[in-house]
């Protein structure tokens, strides 16, 4: 009778172990079949990638590249994995197990702001012998100050993206707004705050909502968003990215916070929009990607265009997004010298023009654009954001806890516009609490790893 | 003599036999579960920032310490406890009823059994996807908040509002999850003998006095088999707040298990997660036990 006791409390731990277990084991399926560079017995060293997957154009120009290169060089030969990433975080998590189980590849694609998280922790190698000043100079600077941590040179990016504001001129033109008006703008008088916000209150109708700011829940708030806070004069971290504190919750970062929440409060955006809310025809204007004109060309049945990323009344300063994919040499890698010599190949003015042309993404080279594969960025909203990109771009912070900060700023916002949403009122007070908590969780994390 | 020795040389052969079968299963449990929690709770007693195992520092229980005043797993822990004690009630007589329904033999009662049970054969980041779209605030987007419009109601914001994000997950959850607990109930329906319930009806006893019982105590085993497996599987909620809510808003959803998720994996402190989830398991233990003892004691 005992016995069956203890048999049956034993069994029934074990039934709460395989249950409960089972819902942690996600994460540890990373490729048992990346293989490390290796130079084998006859002098010939193979280097595996990872880049997260793309669409058909970017894949065949993967396959199409990879095939010249390793036919050019029978002693180094390059092969890649694409690599799934089916939401924010899940591309980044692989990296993480693989660094865990010390399987990464020698070559992986980083997300621009993770570059210093990666090299601040040794994953990551610097990699300036092989894209000395004099190449450098050839690069925009956001991509240049967004691959470099400390000084050295981290990873190398093929293509840049940005974020403009796209508007419906057929439904604004409805509304009664000044298209011409907005069309006129330059980058020294962009729209402003208010401005968006007069035109937002306008769209706005049963069917439409005036404008849309969320990306996504997650990496996309600070990547689409951070230009607003450092228009409004302060940035999310100190310069040297140590210090969130009277930043991130400044009196400024606040009032930026409540500007974007009133939109939602006011219902002049959704907080949850739908999937292409501008394409589908349910939002006047939108924050949207570089990569939105190809889509919008082959698909809207409307006018549209582009103009540049709104401004703060109070500072008017120009601010805009940007950060993409860049390739990065692992801590893992046997054969730097040969990862380098294949990413100065695979990074050159022409393989940069033509990467760029199949991801519809601008490119990062200025001397890309003078190849035919780029022609169609001489004008129109393609042009607009390369202006953007070479003179108002600035990378998210460059600071070891990105992590951190960006996970906690993405879940403080959400916050922010659920209570906006639901009560239809701006709270400053809750605002300011929301980010003295990112600035807290940021201070942990920054001192408990990084600090002395 | 000789018979009854040759009955306990068999009696023997068989147990060896049984433990050999065992043994893969044994080999698993230990590789795959055994080994994992060891090395959780080995992890759980160093600073440990994940992507640098070359450099973690042992720090003894202060993981643990910190849990006690951290606040964010506090609300975990009370969300995830809210999801079980609604979520196991509501989806357990939602099972019960079904099953009754279908235990019933009738033309075309396969296709209502099929069709109770086929969100089970949906993986649940599928179901969450699709019940996202169903939940979205907007009406023209949102089938049941266009539904609630037509009706001349105001829209709500069912995932994006703290006050309803997590009862809707709960009833999501419960909608996909009663086709299993069904299936179980309609076996333990089908072993209560026939001839129990014409007795009864002889002897005049109405339907509900046939189910309070008869059909009650017949699956007192069943129920007490489903309650537990649903509580455990109530405990470790992550798939629909990873999906439709990352947690929010306000972090109304943020369970333990994507609390561990977070801390493990999104902002790296792999010490810190292992500590959470060694005190999850702990917790989920003496639920169970606590659970089992409780149902025992009311036999």
């Amino acid at each position: 009778m005992n016995m069956k006791k203890v048999l049956s409390a034993l069994l029934v731990s074990a039934m709460a172990m395989s249950l409960t277990a089972c819902g942690g084991s996600g994460g540890s399926d990373s490729a048992a079949d990346a293989s490390s560079s290796a130079a084998s017995a006859d002098g010939t060293t193979t280097i595996t990638i990872w880049s997260p997957t793309d669409k058909e154009a970017v894949e065949a120009w993967w396959t199409e590249k990879l095939a010249e290169w390793n036919e050019a060089h029978p002693e180094i030969q390059v092969s890649r994995e694409a690599i799934d990433r089916s939401d924010s975080y899940a591309y980044e998590n692989k990296i993480t197990t693989a660094v865990t189980s010390s399987d990464l590849p020698d070559i992986f694609y980083v997300d621009g702001p993770t570059i210093s998280y990666y090299a601040a922790n040794g994953i990551i190698v610097p990699m300036d012998d092989y894209f000395p000043q004099d190449e450098l100079s050839d690069f925009v600077d956001s991509t240049v100050a967004q691959c470099t941590y400390d000084g050295k040179l981290y990873a190398i990016s093929a293509t840049e993206s940005s974020v403009a504001l796209y508007y419906n001129k057929d439904y604004l033109t409805e509304c009664g707004v000044d298209v011409a008006d907005i069309e006129s703008r330059t980058l020294d008088n962009p729209l402003t705050w208010s401005e968006l916000e007069e035109i937002a209150k306008k769209c706005t109708t049963d069917n439409y909502v005036g404008t849309h700011i969320i990306m996504d829940h997650g990496e996309g708030l600070p990547y689409a968003l951070e230009p607003m806070f450092i228009s409004n004069g302060k940035d999310f971290v100190s310069a040297d990215g140590s210090e969130a504190e009277g930043y991130i919750n400044s009196k400024e970062c606040v009032e930026t916070a409540e500007y974007l929440a009133n939109l939602i409060a006011n219902g002049y955006a959704n907080i949850d929009p739908i999937q292409d809310e501008f394409l589908n025809g349910a939002c006047a204007t939108m924050l949207g990607g570089s990569w939105d004109v190809s889509i919008l060309e082959a698909s809207a049945d409307f006018d549209w265009g582009v103009t540049y990323y709104p401004v703060s009344d109070t500072t008017k300063a120009a601010v805009s997004p940007c950060g993409d994919w860049s390739a990065a040499i692992s801590k893992d890698c046997k054969n730097v010298d040969a990862a380098g010599q294949f990413l100065q190949w695979l990074i050159n003015s022409e393989n940069v023009a033509t990467y760029a042309a199949a991801i519809a993404k601008p490119a990062t080279r200025n001397s890309s654009y003078e190849n035919a594969a780029m022609a169609e960025y001489a004008d129109g909203p393609r042009a607009l954001f390369v202006e953007q990109l070479q003179n108002t771009a600035v990378p998210r912070p460059r600071t070891p806890s990105y992590s951190v900060l960006s996970t906690k700023y993405a879940e403080a916002m959400t916050n922010i516009f659920s209570e906006a949403a639901s009560s239809h009122t701006v709270d400053a007070a809750y605002i300011q609490s929301e980010l003295d908590a990112v600035a807290a969780a940021f201070k942990e994390d920054y001192d408990m790893y990084y600090a002395n | 003599m000789s018979k009854t020795s040759s009955l306990t040389d068999r009696k023997r052969n068989e147990r060896t036999a049984a433990y050999i079968f065992t043994v893969p299963a044994m080999f698993l449990l230990f590789a795959f579960l055994v080994v994992p929690i060891l090395y959780t709770v080995y992890y759980s007693l160093f600073q440990y920032q994940i992507v640098r195992p070359d450099n973690i520092t042992f720090i003894g229980l202060k993981n643990y310490l910190k849990l006690f005043t951290d606040e964010n797993f506090w609300l975990a822990l009370r969300n995830t406890v809210y999801f079980t004690v609604l979520v196991v009630p509501f989806q357990c007589v939602l099972a019960l009823a079904l099953a009754m329904l279908v235990s019933s033999r009738f033309r075309g009662v396969a296709i209502f059994r099929t069709m109770y049970f086929s969100p089970q054969l949906t993986s649940m980041v599928v179901i969450s996807i699709l019940w996202t779209v169903l939940y979205n605030s907007n009406p023209n987007t949102g089938l049941i908040n266009s539904f609630l419009t037509s009706l001349g109601l105001e829209p709500i914001n069912f995932l994006t509002n703290s006050k309803t994000a997590m009862n809707s997950i709960i009833f999501m959850s419960g909608w996909q999850g009663a086709g299993y607990q069904m299936m179980i109930f309609l076996a333990g329906l089908q072993g209560i003998p026939r001839d129990q319930y014409e007795a009864a009806s002889v002897d005049g006893a109405n339907k509900v006095q046939q189910f309070l019982y008869i059909t009650l105590p017949g699956l007192k085993g069943t129920i007490k088999y489903v309650v537990m497996i649903t509580m455990i599987q109530a405990m470790k909620l992550f798939t629909q707040p990873y999906v439709m809510t990352q947690g929010g808003p306000k972090n109304s959803t943020r369970t333990l298990v994507y609390y561990i998720y977070t801390q493990g994996f999104q902002q790296g402190n792999f010490g810190y997660a292992c500590a959470v989830a060694a005190v999850f398991f702990v917790i989920v233990v003496i639920m169970s036990l606590s659970m089992k003892k409780l149902i025992a004691e009311t036999n």
